[in-house]
């Protein structure tokens, strides 16, 4: 897989900070951002950027890999609901198996994704972990 | 008001066909047409396929499927909509004939998905997720683990429950000389596969390779027609509740009556996917429905779990099948339906294709 830099600059408002939309109409916050509303449509949205602060909803334990992704495994994968009242899908790090926990508070951080060996890039994105105290 | 029949279909054992490429499949499928019918006045080819340019380097290949059977003049083109790509291929085909536009059109589904290790399958798939979790390294089956997961904690069931389906899908595609997967399992095999995504398991995964599926539609009917009745789509992504939005709609638009005459085709990418779509099309009660699969016709030649999964072409089997048992010249387990509900989905069920068929 190769890191396309483009992209990665281009997607920056997800892999470097959680900006969202919420509907003016239906209060529906969609993450990633959308210029209209994924529920009702509306393109009456504005811009807003998400605390990166939730609860872990539910997780799974993944043990199958996708390509560029092998390092990882196995992978924890999040159910997180976001303070601001989205629920979305995210890669958990520095989790203990043992001790996590459904209902734990998690935070954002910022990590390393993979890296193009080929050219010498390195993709980062925000996942999550288990917040202090 | 102009009728659509599907008058004959044609397929392959879905397999890993490591002699073959993505045209070859085709070839194969095709000849047994070749003497049978007249395909001499098809007016349209429609394929349904859904990675061919990440995982076979092909594009265009519409038109170079056409050539490849010997119809290098008939127009020709791709429907892709991922996994569902063969009911959306399926409307298109229906509106075109329906419309008059067309009177004859071959539709042809065609995947070729045992090329690489499956974590190169897994990352064509993931492109179906939305950007942050693709981009994040997450996959399909991670979603449908933590929907499995939410279904299990909200009735109150355990890993045996979602075990009933591929012990009943392995059953079925015993008798399906075109199944991939033809060997029967017990609770224990199951229960004690592989773990892929935590709590699903290796035998709650539809098995993907290599497929290909032909149709015949027409306005013109014949002997061995069968009916579209009526084809509606939907699409709404998939909820944490858990539960499936785009197929509680088809259930609503289509307003079909379930009687033990019914036959079923569901899109079972994963175990969680089949209780889902068993229950929102509102043929059981949620949370149960994997405890009654003996009272229904349902997946006869195996679903994609045991017949297997041929991505985009998913559909085209499904539909051949149905076909098949309405005519009843299909060489698995038999059912005594005289109308059949075929619902096509991605594999998260974000887009669904509810079709209605009869004798």
């Amino acid at each position: 897989m190769k890191i396309s830099p483009p992209q990665v600059w281009r997607n920056k408002r997800f892999m470097y900070k959680l900006t969202a939309s919420k509907c003016e109409s239906c209060g529906h916050v969609n993450f990633p951002y959308s210029s209209y509303c994924a529920k009702c449509g509306s393109k009456n949205v504005k811009k807003i950027e998400i605390s990166g602060k939730g609860i872990l909803e539910s997780y799974t334990v993944s043990y199958q890999s996708r390509d560029g992704h092998e390092k990882g495994l196995p992978s924890v994968i999040g159910l997180v609901r976001l303070d601001e009242g989205v629920e979305i899908v995210a890669p958990i790090v520095d989790a203990d198996l043992d001790k996590l926990k459904e209902g734990v508070k998690v935070e954002a951080t910022l990590r390393r994704v993979y890296t193009d060996s080929y050219n010498g890039l390195i993709q980062y994105g925000i996942k999550f972990r288990v917040a202090e105290g | 008001m102009t009728e659509v029949y599907i008058n004959s279909s044609s397929m392959i054992p879905i397999d890993r066909y490591y002699e073959y490429d993505i045209y070859d499949l085709v070839v194969e499928a095709y000849k047994n047409f070749e003497g049978e019918y007249d395909l001499n006045n098809v007016d349209l080819i429609i394929v349904a396929n859904a990675y061919s340019q990440k995982l076979n380097n092909s594009s265009l290949i519409a038109p170079k499927i056409a050539e490849k059977i010997g119809k290098p003049n008939v127009p020709a083109i791709k429907v892709d909509n991922a996994d569902a790509s063969g009911g959306a291929a399926l409307l298109a085909a229906y509106s075109m004939i329906k419309s008059g536009m067309v009177n004859s059109i071959l539709i042809v589904g065609v995947e070729k998905q045992s090329d690489y290790p499956s974590k190169y399958l897994n990352d064509a798939i993931a492109t179906n997720l939305d950007d942050y979790m693709y981009y994040n390294g997450i996959s399909s089956h991670s979603i449908a683990a933590l929907l499995m997961r939410q279904y299990m904690k909200k009735y109150n069931v355990d890993r045996n429950y979602f075990a009933n389906w591929a012990i009943k899908m392995h059953k079925n595609a015993i008798e399906n000389p075109f199944a991939y997967l033809r060997f029967q399992v017990d609770l224990n095999t199951v229960i004690n596969s592989q773990i892929i995504s935590d709590p699903i398991r290796l035998f709650d995964v539809g098995a993907r390779a290599d497929g290909a599926a032909i149709l015949l539609l027409s306005s013109n009917k014949t002997e061995s027609s069968v009916k579209i009745n009526n084809i509606v789509s939907a699409q709404a992504r998939y909820e944490f509740s858990p539960s499936l939005p785009s197929v509680k709609m088809l259930r609503n638009k289509l307003g079909m009556k379930f009687t033990e005459k019914t036959g079923i085709e569901i899109h079972d990418s994963y175990s969680i996917m089949a209780a889902l779509m068993l229950e929102e099309s509102g043929i059981f009660e949620n949370g149960k429905s994997l405890y009654n699969l003996d009272s229904i016709n349902v997946n006869l030649g195996g679903g994609l779990k045991a017949r297997g999964h041929a991505g985009g072409a998913t559909a085209l089997y499904q539909l051949a099948e149905a076909y098949m048992q309405l005519i009843g010249s299909f060489k698995g387990k038999k059912a005594n339906v005289d109308n059949y509900l075929v619902i096509s989905s991605d594999d998260l069920g974000i887009v669904s294709y509810g079709i209605s068929l009869s004798r």
